[in-house]
């Protein structure tokens, strides 16, 4: 049977950690839940640890371009009171219901990450509890700091299996006055190359999408510069994707007119990141998958189902990347009793397999 | 000192050939320091040339049981390649080719031991350039810039080091050899890429880097400003920040550091300022027009006495020349200079220099302030003469004086130059023991038997926070 507990302090969530690891109970780590729909489709554990709880902001530095959040503060929460100082989480992505432990733990990045850079750029500093309930604070509130290892950026991405983040200090960006989307349509090889074209020649697009039969870039500047580029128009930005099941792809950024051209030949919808070299695709069934991990794979990248109902879960990583044996070896540092996540982390799929 | 076994020397022969292991007295005297004040004790010098060599050697190594300290060029300000006990060093300095260039990603491959400098002389004729700019750009090594996380004035708008850098190449203290990350984005797993940069040479030998390259903006406008008080003059940087105007760089040189400099450089910089504001905006020319108004508006608005427009290329070349030779500068002041590297709160910055000045006063001492004042990033630099035993005692009180006074407005102990050696002590004013000892646990992971760069970067006992600390004095096996 489930058990869902929410504490309502740090130190209440670092015991019920603390007791997990005595007892070697498996815990799962929930914020929103948006986005647990991935890694194996094994049992989750039967505790549940939330984070919904702590969802304070703690403090906001308008003038420092610093805010210091709880883990479990919903996203919309946040970007609302962010922007009441004319600021923003520029990395963050859209995806309102989500927490910003959820967002960072999944390194979810917003789409203006050609100009802004990825989500783990935002990080200043993080309290994490470890899977021995520890309570450990790495980084600094500072916009810049190199003192000590950088735990902040090993935890994004990391999928809540080296702590459960508590508490984030993140870098703000001011909302930019005015900016603007423009689209082309026509057939994808015309439209990557026009695309290509947009990233050489203008001055830091904020994004230039590509999907099948569309392409669409984001302008952030002045009026002045926001002018259609040639053979595009102005319109309004591109819906974000909806789809039942979704594989996220990275590629070397050169090689995405081939993904691009590849996936179409498939038949799969997608967004590919101009530039950047992600590309989300979806899908509909396990073969789905493993086409797509083949092209991806024949374009020197990965892939990785990132929200998907489990039967298109049984392998949702790919081939193991580099270095396996170090992230075991930095899995036993915060969570020697292998508690948090089962399941999440990568090397127990690579073991499995093996 | 330890001295290194015969046959660790001939093993390390066998790998690089006789010329390429250093022993001579004198070679070892100059291994045995960086940029940093202290001096250590360095045992032998290994110059690989390949990967397979580190990796030999890191393998021959740790057979032995012998201690490494990789190194760059040497420029560190921490003291982070300085070896101790008669380490040996592991220099990447001769590993020098750029690879391969991407123009279209843009990114590059080079190697560890090129230049951060050289790498953008080597795609300018593309419109490009590699992005983080220390002022030691023309001596520092981009595996050096990785170890460190280094900074530099650009890095206000674009990021540091880690920002730029997609992938590395890394040999691990047991020899093994890996790629991690590259062009292609978010692998799966743990962004090791990421906790390696800033890792301060403790984590494994950086042999290859993929560096991310950035375009040329299309227009730049470069501002100097100048201020009646140092007060004025972070009153403007915060409201320039506050505003939502986030400049290319912004620098500041106090009255001290700008004569030091104007007479090293002539540069024609008003000498009689207080305060000097250098602020670089760039992007489209819409966008540079805007930001560089509102700079001007604000700087005006804060008191400005002048605000001088860098007339063309020549002229802003001028401005950061002065800027990037201010360390140089000091040598008319003193023989040595102390430098420290910490970050405040932008709302803090004027406070933070008032009470720096007074403990300048305090102890006696010149400390001149130039620094990365759009992010924070403190510079006071203590300028003093180590053959004067007492003159070193009041440097060094001084310096814990304005750590302590930086860490206790919630700043951090460093923004580029990393922890190494001379902040190591230090650690504690930022961290409690727990999370010292999560941070010793990540580096047992890559480093198990603690053999690569030890006792830098965390303090003694820093494991089971039985700390052993030192702070405000030369580090233990280190002298001047
Ligand atoms: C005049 C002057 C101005 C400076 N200005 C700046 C500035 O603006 N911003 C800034 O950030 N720094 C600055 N520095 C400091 C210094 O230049 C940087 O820290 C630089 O990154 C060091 O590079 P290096 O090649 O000299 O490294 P080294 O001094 O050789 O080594 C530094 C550290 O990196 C490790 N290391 C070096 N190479 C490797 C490798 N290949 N693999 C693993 N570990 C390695 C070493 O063990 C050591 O811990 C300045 C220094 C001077 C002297």
């Amino acid at each position: 049977m489930t058990t869902v507990r929410t504490p309502a302090t740090r130190e209440e969530l670092a015991e019920l950690l603390r007791a997990a690891s005595a007892e070697g109970a498996p815990v799962a780590v929930a914020g929103a839940g948006t986005a647990s729909r991935r890694g194996p489709a094994t049992d989750p554990p039967e505790r549940v640890i939330s984070t919904l709880g702590l969802d304070r902001i703690i403090g906001h530095e308008p003038a420092d371009l610093t805010v210091t959040v709880e883990a479990g503060c919903r996203l919309q929460t946040l970007q609302a009171a962010l922007a009441e100082r004319g600021q923003t989480w520029m990395q963050a992505p859209a995806r309102p219901g989500a927490t910003v432990g959820g967002v960072l733990s999944t390194a979810a990045s917003g789409r203006r990450r050609l100009r802004y850079g990825p989500v783990r750029d935002s990080l200043l500093q993080v309290v994490l509890a470890t899977g021995d309930g520890r309570i450990v604070s790495a980084g600094g509130k500072t916009v810049k700091g190199v003192a000590g290892y950088d735990i902040p950026r090993l935890v994004v991405g990391a999928l809540g299996t080296l702590g459960v983040i508590l508490e984030v200090t993140l870098k703000l960006w001011p909302v930019p006055p005015s900016s603007g989307w423009f689209t082309a349509t026509g057939d994808v090889a015309a439209l990557a190359e026009l695309g290509e074209a947009l990233r050489r020649d203008l001055h830091l697009p904020a994004a230039v999408l590509l999907e099948p039969g569309r392409l669409s870039a984001e302008i952030i500047g002045p009026p002045a510069d926001l002018v259609p580029p040639p053979g595009m128009a102005a319109a309004d930005a591109p819906p974000e994707p909806a789809w039942g099941a979704e594989v996220l792809v990275g590629v070397p950024p050169t090689r995405l007119p081939a993904l691009a051209a590849a996936l179409t030949a498939l038949g799969r919808p997608f967004q590919a990141e101009l530039g950047v070299g992600t590309c989300r695709v979806g899908v509909e069934t396990a073969e789905d998958v493993a086409a797509v991990r083949a092209a991806a794979l024949e374009q020197e990248g990965h892939a990785v189902v990132a929200d998907a109902p489990p039967e298109l879960r049984a392998d949702p990583w790919g081939p193991p990347p580099p270095g396996v044996r170090l992230m075991e070896r930095l899995r036993d540092a915060f969570d020697p009793a292998h508690v948090l996540n089962p399941g999440l982390f990568i090397g127990d799929a690579v073991r499995s397999a093996a | 000192m330890a001295t290194i076994p015969m046959t660790a020397v001939d093993r390390f022969r066998a790998i690089l050939g006789d010329d390429r292991v250093l022993q001579a007295p004198t070679e070892r005297l100059l291994y045995g320091k960086d940029g940093s004040i202290a001096e250590g004790d360095c045992g032998l010098v290994l110059l690989c040339e390949t990967t397979g060599e580190v990796s030999a050697c890191l393998r021959a190594a740790a057979e032995e049981g012998l201690p490494v300290v990789p190194r760059g060029s040497g420029t560190g300000l921490a003291g982070g390649a300085i070896p101790l006990d008669g380490s040996v060093v592991l220099s990447v300095a001769r590993m020098r080719r750029v690879i391969s260039v991407d123009p279209l990603t843009p990114c590059a491959w080079v190697e560890p031991g090129v230049l951060n400098l050289d790498i953008s002389t080597a795609v300018a004729h593309l419109g490009l350039h590699y992005a983080p700019d220390p002022s030691s750009q023309a001596a520092c090594s981009i595996g050096g810039n990785v170890a460190t996380n280094a900074g530099g004035p650009h890095c206000l708008a674009s990021g540091v080091t880690s920002q730029h850098i997609l992938g590395v190449e890394i040999v691990l203290p047991d020899g093994e050899v890996l790629t991690i990350g590259g062009p292609a984005p978010d692998p799966a797993g743990y962004d090791l890429r990421g906790f390696v940069v800033g890792g301060e040479g403790t984590l494994g030998v950086v042999t290859k880097v993929c560096v991310k390259l950035t375009r040329d903006p299309p227009a730049v406008t470069t501002l100097l400003v100048d201020f009646p008080s140092v007060a004025s003059a972070g009153a403007a940087v915060r409201d320039i920040i506050a505003e939502g105007v986030i400049p290319a760089a912004m620098e500041m040189m106090d009255r001290v550091m700008v004569r030091a400099v104007e007479q090293f450089v002539n540069a024609g910089l008003p000498v009689d300022s207080a305060a000097l504001l250098l602020v670089e905006v760039d992007g489209t020319p819409a966008q540079v027009a805007e930001q560089a108004a509102a700079v001007e508006r604000i700087c005006r608005d804060s008191g400005a006495a002048s605000v001088r427009t860098a007339r063309d290329e020549a002229e802003r070349a001028l401005f950061w020349k002065a800027r990037k030779n201010a360390f140089g500068a000091v040598a008319r002041i003193a023989p040595n200079y102390y430098l420290h590297d910490c970050v405040v709160p932008r709302t803090r910055l004027v406070e933070v220099l008032e009470s720096i000045a007074a403990i300048g006063e305090k102890h006696g001492l010149v400390i001149m302030n130039v620094f990365h004042a759009g992010d924070g990033n403190l510079h006071p630099l203590i300028a003093f003469d180590r053959r004067d035993p007492v003159q070193v005692d009041r440097v060094l009180a001084a310096g814990t004086d304005i750590i302590e006074a930086c860490v206790a407005v919630g700043g951090t102990l460093s923004g580029e130059h990393g922890i190494g050696l001379e902040k190591r002590d230090y650690m504690p004013l930022q961290f409690a023991p727990l999370d010292l000892d999560a941070q010793c646990r990540a580096r047992e992971a890559f480093d198990p038997d603690g053999r690569l760069n030890p006792r830098k970067v965390l303090p003694a006992g820093a494991k089971c926070g039985e700390l052993v600390l030192d702070a405000g004095s030369l580090p233990e096996g280190t002298w001047l």
